[in-house]
């Protein structure tokens, strides 16, 4: 039982985790919130069996193209979504657009792709459904390598510190020249790959399926909430965190009321820590 | 001079031209009036699969009458609407139905959530209606005495499935679990309290919610508590799939029976492997699921080869397509036996069927009992040997 709740824990821990970046990079850009994050997650998964299992493109290819798709809908979600009610983020529109933008995108996969999910394929058939099956290990390791190339990427290289430069005061970002438009679309495209990236890798676990955007959207917010709003790290020890706990509770009191233990869970954390558990209380201006 | 017409005189001529209005013939027009069927089908949306295969039968039927020169003389007309599963659309649809468009019966809808929300109003307006809907509380002769069922209800799939546990399994201890929708749940405690009743230890009794990535916790559960026959009730195609491929990491061998979405295409591209879908046993009917010589009744292999390049099979199931087929004759005999398309001699005709033989099975109805499908008609199947819409029976039954 044991191995079970750590691999199936780790794994679909790991998946909320990379929403939760996700969420994270969108609204580092942006200060916004937006709610397409667990749909971008689900797009990884359709696109992903679109390429490879419907029109038969090699999995090599089809990877780096579902990813390509994901990117492309981050920046759709920041033109359509985002920048429009940038100028009146005090009204929290966004919270409107983003949702309704989610919502057409869902709808759009449920008439275009299936209502019914739909297989992922196997990429490298190794497992055979016990701990050990590449559905547990995929996601583990493609949040491991998301978290660790954008630790390098805001560390260690130019463009990464400007994309922290425009997430820490974008006005000083301006008036020092960096595009601030051009950073956020690219920050965008950068979570639509990051969110891309998490359904695509869990695509033998949660399979191909238009549902899984809004699971992901509730589920994902979750380690970002816990972690702290920004914070990937506290988003990624969040995630895990959600996802060995839910597995357990799976084990010991039963799906329906494992998800009553989660989110009991949450609003203790969230009542004893309202800036997360690694977030530090917003500085007030005087 | 002046003559007045007083109120007196206007009321005796009134009388009058009634009384000589009753005595005139009636206008042939009634007598070649389209019958008019409403037809409330999900035709599009995530419920659609089973109003498509309905319609084929349906239009198949409406086209055979319409050719041999309907029914008296009268023409039948269908006046489809599609509800795309929405109950608030079924609604809509029926109120025109039944007050813009003047039809004669209704048939549909064909999913239990809108028929909840149309069969109070149909009863209201008395209007006669036949669905295939499995919800026990659907049918009620004396609260909604002008709703027929044509397909067995929720109860009776239960007594078949408890049926096939016991008496073939030979299960003494059963698991029982659902999704997490109203069905689902509604389901689940029936089942349980039957099998509790009838003797049997149920050792298990859960929802899953269909969405659960891993459904190995439930699976443990079960095989600790020893469970030899594993009961479902859920639509959900990946739910199903995950727990056959939960079964084969666990080297188990527990069959699973149940509702009939395990028999769906799309359990095929779901499993890890073919063998993950094999003693897994659905819902069938005996009038459409082939025999141990892989042959079909009699009189569904004539229906089989008289449509053959007329309508699709292969996509559907066959007992949507004859059931289809069996409602549109059922109104069309109202209609012939009493010359009448009138609300109460359409109802008054049905609730005297007495083993009508249609394709999908023999009806018999009485003014108490508006479940028309006998049980004995229902029967487990084999969920992956699907083959022109139908099924193979179980291991168990005699041919």
């Amino acid at each position: 039982m044991l191995p079970n709740i750590i691999a199936a824990g780790l794994a679909i821990g790991a998946v909320y985790a990379l929403i939760g970046v996700t969420y994270n990079v969108m609204f580092s850009a942006s200060r916004v919130m937006s709610f397409t994050a667990g749909q971008l997650g689900m797009a990884g998964g359709v696109l992903g069996a679109l390429f490879i299992t419907r029109l038969g493109v090699p999995a090599i290819i089809g990877f780096p193209l579902a990813l390509g798709g994901c990117a492309l809908l981050g920046v759709v979600t920041e033109i359509v979504a985002v920048r429009p009610v940038l100028s009146s983020l005090e009204k929290h529109l966004y919270v409107l657009s983003t949702l309704a933008f989610a919502l057409m995108i869902q709808q759009f996969t449920a008439i275009e792709w299936s209502t019914e999910p739909q297989p992922f394929p196997r990429l490298f058939g190794l497992g055979n459904g016990g701990v050990a099956d590449e559905k547990f290990w995929l996601p583990v390791i493609a949040c491991a390598v998301s978290v660790g190339g954008l630790e390098f990427l805001y560390r260690h290289t130019l463009v990464g510190r400007a994309f922290l430069a425009i997430a820490e005061d974008n006005f000083a970002a301006r008036a020092l020249g960096l595009p601030e438009r051009n950073l956020r679309m690219a920050s965008f495209a950068l979570a639509g790959a990051i969110g891309g990236l998490a359904g695509f890798s869990a695509g033998e676990l949660l399979l191909a399926f238009f549902a899984n955007g809004a699971l992901l959207n509730f589920y994902g917010f979750v380690p970002v909430a816990l972690g702290g709003l920004g914070n990937n790290r506290g988003a990624v020890i969040g995630g895990l965190g959600l996802g060995l706990f839910q597995q357990a509770a799976n084990f010991i009191v039963g799906g329906v009321f494992a998800s009553v233990a989660v989110f009991a869970v949450f609003i203790i954390v969230l009542l004893a820590a309202p800036q997360g558990l690694f977030g530090v209380p917003p500085a007030r201006r005087v | 001079m002046v003559s007045f017409v007083t109120r007196r005189d206007f009321t005796r001529g009134g009388v009058a031209l009634g009384i000589a209005a009753t005595a005139l013939p009636r206008p042939a027009i009634s007598a070649n009036d389209p019958i008019r069927i409403g037809w409330l089908a999900a035709l599009t949306g995530p419920s659609s699969t089973p109003a498509i295969g309905f319609d084929r039968g349906v239009r198949y039927a409406v086209q055979q009458i319409n050719a041999a020169g309907g029914v008296k003389g009268r023409m039948i007309e269908l006046v489809t609407r599609d509800t795309q599963g929405d109950p608030t659309k079924a609604v809509n649809a029926t109120q025109e139905m039944i007050s813009r468009q003047g039809v004669h019966a209704i048939w549909g809808p064909t999913n239990s959530g809108e028929s909840l929300a149309v069969t109070p109003i149909m009863a209201r307006f008395k209007m006669p209606n036949m669905h295939p809907c499995v919800v026990d509380s659907l049918i009620d002769a004396v609260k909604y005495p002008n709703a027929f069922r044509l397909a067995p209800s929720n109860g009776q799939w239960d007594d078949a499935v408890r049926s096939y546990c016991l008496n073939i399994v030979k299960a003494k201890k059963v698991a029982v679990i659902g999704d997490t929708t109203g069905y689902g749940v509604s389901a689940v405690n029936a089942s349980v309290a039957a099998f509790r009743k009838d003797g049997a230890d149920v050792v298990y009794q859960a929802q899953i919610d269909a969405t659960q990535p891993d459904v190995m916790p439930d699976m443990l559960r079960m095989k600790n508590g020893g469970a030899e026959a594993i009961v479902v009730w859920s639509v959900s195609a990946a739910m199903e799939a995950r727990l056959f491929n939960a079964r084969d990491t666990l080297h188990w061998d527990v069959p699973f029976v149940g509702h009939p979405a395990m028999g769906t295409g799309d359990i095929k591209g779901l499993v890890s492997k073919p063998a993950n879908w094999d003693k897994v046993y659905i819902i069938g009917y005996r009038s459409c699921s082939f025999d141990a010589s892989g042959k079909l009744p009699d009189h569904t292999q004539a229906f089989v080869d008289s449509v053959k390049g007329k309508i699709e099979l292969a996509d559907t199931s066959l007992w949507w397509v004859v059931s289809g087929v069996d409602v549109i004759n059922l109104v069309a005999k109202a209609v012939a036996e009493t010359g009448s398309t009138a609300s109460p001699d359409i109802i008054g005709y049905w609730n005297t069927v007495k083993d009508y033989p249609g394709l999908f099975g023999d009806f018999t109805f009485t003014p108490q009992q508006h479940n028309g499908y006998p049980t004995s008609e229902v029967v487990m199947s084999k969920a992956n040997s699907a083959h022109m819409g139908a099924f193979e029976l179980a291991p168990g039954y005699a041919s």
